[in-house]
């Protein structure tokens, strides 16, 4: 009887962060991976590994940092295994993962206005070539609005190595913006 | 040519701005109920694999202790055999 009353608590309080926080875990994935199929995927992943851990949480950060680490990590997960069935495939014919690996640069993003889908699609695709933590948090910066403090207790960092990661973040993206410029101009 | 270029660097950088959340499907609640429900199931396949190497294991186990225990016995009667007629004298 308790264990059943345990169960059915877990599982509102389950659904109730669900509720909460489905959108910006949607999203935080949509900014990474920047297809709407995978970022699904991640979603429905994140929270069957909530689900799973929801009974573990210490309660040391909150319900928020811990989220969207899950999210942060799956995503980086997914991306080193589309990474390495890429390297496989070179060898063959081209999968359809690779195909859609290789148009995430097409990608229009859904949330962005219509006149600003061009620029946002260059800027995505120079963000792919950033290394992980300068993407991460430029990605939580940039897009989702975080301050650095949030950032550096996300990522288990230091304030100051996020400035830092920011920073650089922004001079790569500069330097190879402006790379860009000129095969841009030449067209 | 470098203010254009400085203007088309910021326009990139700046297209994100204003950027509104995307909502996923719908059905996406009831897709991870599922795949929790699922998860949590061990499939009767599963049961059956393990129960099947757990026997071949056990299996494997005695035929070797049962081979071991005879080569043992064949073994001590050899070496019985061998110091009973060394000097051919019955006395």
């Amino acid at each position: 009887m308790h264990f059943s009353l345990r169960m059915i608590d877990n599982q509102s309080h389950f659904e109730k962060l669900y509720r909460e926080f489905h959108v910006l875990v949607f999203n935080v994935a949509l900014h990474y991976l920047q297809n709407t199929e995978d970022a699904e995927e991640i979603t429905q992943d994140v929270f069957v590994k909530i689900h799973h851990s929801l009974e573990n949480f210490n309660q040391k950060s909150s319900y928020k940092t811990w989220i969207y680490r899950i999210t942060i990590n799956q995503c980086l997960d997914f991306l080193k295994q589309k990474n390495s069935q890429k390297r496989f495939f070179i060898f063959g014919k081209k999968s359809q993962n690779e195909q859609e690996y290789l148009n995430a640069s097409t990608f229009e993003h859904p949330g962005i206005a219509m006149e600003q889908q061009e620029d946002a699609k260059i800027l995505f695709e120079v963000i792919n070539t950033l290394t992980e933590n300068q993407k991460t948090a430029f990605l939580l910066s940039k897009l989702d609005g975080l301050s650095n403090p949030e950032i550096a207790e996300i990522m288990q960092l230091s304030i100051s190595s996020v400035e830092s990661l920011i920073f650089r973040a922004k001079a790569t993206l500069k330097e190879k913006l402006a790379e860009k410029f000129n095969t841009y101009r030449k067209k | 040519m470098n203010m254009e270029k400085e203007n088309w660097i910021a326009n990139i950088l700046n297209s994100t701005n204003g950027i509104t959340d995307v909502v996923p499907s719908e059905d996406l609640f009831s897709k991870i109920q599922t795949r929790i429900k699922n998860q949590n199931k061990v499939s009767e396949k599963t049961v059956w694999l393990v129960a099947a190497s757990i026997a071949v294991l056990v299996l494997l186990n005695c035929s070797l202790l049962l081979s071991k225990t005879k080569e043992e016995k064949t073994a001590t009667t050899a070496y019985f055999e061998t110091t009973l007629n060394q000097s051919n004298q019955l006395y």
